[in-house]
């Protein structure tokens, strides 16, 4: 047997935003390359979570550790570890007046070194014609998705941390993500973490496994299709409640 | 016209925006054409603080003293276009007789009275002929010397029949000047299907006291775009130039105020949409800093329909010690003119820098691209060359603007 080291290791992480204790002793790993879910019910803390990983300075680290490709990072400030590879991408991100898409992807793909991909994904995610406009004002559920997804995949991500994705979009809308969420794991080898709430992006991109997040702890984790199994049962509230009477973590 | 008498009167009349200046503060010299070049300490402040090349001036005052631009005048009488001093356009040209004070009243307030009568119409004037197009930008440099002096400079621009014209002025006191009085009148006639692009850059210093009138006059299907901007500290500017736009013409008026110091910023710009399917819009984008307190006024006023106008302004406070303040003014009486506006102002936001630093921009980078955002208002349909202008203006404005 090979021992595969951990390229993210999320070790009892306690987070708090201004008083509130949003994140509990949270424990999550991922492999090079693989990709997990991330699911939960609303207010479980789901995007805190993600913003921690990524080092969000709204939420502070109370205890515990994040740890990345074997490096403590949990000191480490949002864009250092953005330039190490961890990418966030926002599930509702800020309009940008006079910033415009074009210009925003032509700065970061200069940083990371993916230049000769932003045709190709501006292609690939549809966003050719949002390219002239200020990134995100005015743009619809989908092309908003299609933008961020375009501007984190420019980052080269190691660790890609997708808050939402697929969230309020159609289903054409839909296909085109899975599709780059496809490209941006094989081409970069990216290890990626997803939060969704629909199935459908479950079943156009598959992962090793699926962990459950209730009131600011991981309650289960398992592979996707167990775990929808025991979701489709019971839902968030059943599952949470079986899980956490019978005091698991 | 008012009276000498009347104008006399005018000097007791402040205007009744921005703060009150004591004229006799100042002293003010006699308005002279010198033959020679300016020196190399105008050069450099131009080239330094509104990024104008001296050489490529056809106008160049400093002070009450214009310097002779032969070779770049030659240039471009070989298009037709005249450009020279208005005191000698006023003894040369019948046009230039003509249209001098047209539009601005000579007894609006103090400033222009004291222009009127004290001033030695030092200033440019330049005239487009029918169907020209004007290939390069006409620069123009202002530059006021001295502490205690009050500069006047009256410009008056024709731009006739079908013809097309850019001009570009920049404004400044060198490096180490804190006071002065600049009085600037600028009257700009745009005729039938002609276009104007007024391109201004302003770099003043901490005592510097400005008082620009400008008034433009656009004739049917004429177009005017007028962009200004300024990033130093003042003592105080207050300006509201406006525009009266006849049947099918339009104008667009784009300021960038950068406020850097402890100064009184109160800018605005207005339009008149006199004549049927005449359209204007009004666009500011602000940034306050370092105890600046800025006004923005504008408006839009529609005596015909059908008719559009439109109000913009953005606002960004970099600290808790500078302010701002937006007074947009629509008015009409008359069914079918379309007029609005939106404004919103506030501090930087934390979230838009944080979005960016995970882009992996460190904060002072992620400061600056939403500064230039803010500053890169959007001017559609604007000619490659202006486009290059306002870019350049931008880039100025930013890097001054962080400091």
């Amino acid at each position: 047997m090979t021992f595969r080291s951990m390229l993210l290791e999320v070790k009892d992480l306690s987070v708090a935003i201004g008083s509130h204790e949003v994140l509990k002793g949270v424990n999550l790993s991922a492999g090079e390359s693989e990709i997990h879910y991330l699911l939960g019910p609303n207010a479980a803390g789901k995007t805190t979570l993600l913003s921690a990983i990524a080092g969000v300075p709204r939420v502070r680290v109370k205890s515990g550790k994040v740890v990345f490709d074997g490096v403590d990072v949990t000191s480490y400030p949002l864009n250092e570890r953005a330039k190490m590879g961890i990418a966030l991408a926002y599930q509702l991100p800020p309009e940008l007046v006079g910033v415009s898409l074009r210009s925003l992807a032509k700065l970061v793909a200069s940083r990371f070194n993916t230049e000769m991909y932003v045709e190709r994904l501006s292609r690939m995610l549809s966003v050719e014609t949002l390219l002239g406009r200020d990134s995100f004002k005015g743009f619809s559920g989908g092309e908003r998705k299609r933008a961020e997804l375009f501007l984190t995949s420019l980052m080269r991500p190691r660790l890609a941390l997708l808050d939402e994705p697929d969230s309020g979009v159609d289903i054409d809308s839909l296909s085109l993500i899975a599709e780059a969420i496809e490209f941006i794991h094989e081409e970069f080898g990216s290890t990626m973490l997803i939060v969704t709430h629909t199935r459908l992006l479950m079943e156009s991109v598959s992962a090793k496994e699926v962990h459950v997040l209730c009131n600011g702890g991981i309650i289960y984790r398992g592979p996707p299709g167990e775990v929808m199994g025991r979701l489709e049962e019971g839902g968030y509230r059943g599952l949470c409640a079986e899980v956490e009477g019978d005091g698991q973590r | 016209m008012a009276s000498v008498e009347e104008v006399k009167r005018a000097l007791q009349k402040p205007s009744p925006y921005g703060p009150d200046i004591d004229l006799s503060a100042y002293e003010a010299d006699r308005a002279e054409l010198v033959f020679k070049e300016p020196s190399g300490e105008v050069s450099l402040s131009a080239r330094e603080r509104v990024g104008i090349s001296v050489d490529q001036a056809t106008y160049v005052q400093v002070g009450e003293t214009v310097f002779a631009r032969a070779m770049a005048e030659k240039l471009f009488r070989e298009y037709g276009v005249v450009v020279k001093p208005l005191f000698k356009a006023l003894k040369e040209e019948s046009v230039a007789q003509r249209l001098a004070w047209g539009l601005i009243k000579a007894d609006q307030d103090k400033y222009t009275a004291y222009a009127y009568l004290y001033g030695g119409e030092a200033g440019y004037y330049v005239y487009v002929p029918p169907g020209v197009r004007v290939p390069v930008p006409i620069y123009t440099c202002l530059s006021l010397f001295s502490d205690n002096r009050v500069q006047t400079a009256h410009n008056v621009v024709y731009v006739d029949e079908g013809s097309e014209a850019i001009v570009t002025t920049g404004c400044l006191v060198p490096h180490g000047v804190r006071g002065g009085l600049h009085i600037g009148l600028s009257e700009f006639y745009v005729a039938e299907k002609a276009r104007l692009v007024f391109a201004m850059i302003h770099s003043w210093g901490e005592g510097t006291n400005v008082r620009p009138r400008t008034i433009a006059r656009v004739s049917e299907g004429g177009e005017y775009l007028s962009y200004y901007s300024i990033y130093s500290p003042v003592a105080s500017i207050q300006a509201y130039p406006r525009v009266h736009l006849g049947r099918g013409a339009s104008a667009k008026l784009v300021s960038v105020i950068a406020g850097s110091g402890p100064g009184i910023y109160d800018i605005g710009g207005g339009a008149v949409l006199e004549g049927e399917d005449s359209s204007a819009e009004i666009i500011s984008r602000i940034i306050a800093s370092r105890g600046s307190r800025i006004v923005s006024r504008s408006s839009i006023e529609a005596l015909s329909s059908p008719a559009k106008g439109h109000i913009e302004c953005l606002g960004v406070m970099l600290d808790n010690k500078s302010s701002i303040e937006t007074i947009p003014v629509l008015r009409t009486s008359v069914e079918g003119a379309e007029l609005t506006h939106e404004a919103a102002i506030g501090m930087l936001s934390g979230e838009k820098l944080e979005y960016l630093m995970a882009r992996g921009l460190t904060e002072e980078e992620a400061r600056s691209v939403l500064l230039r955002g803010y500053l890169t208002a959007e001017v559609k349909g604007i000619p490659p060359s202006v486009k290059a202008e306002i870019d350049r203006i931008t880039e100025y404005v930013v890097k001054h603007a962080l400091g």
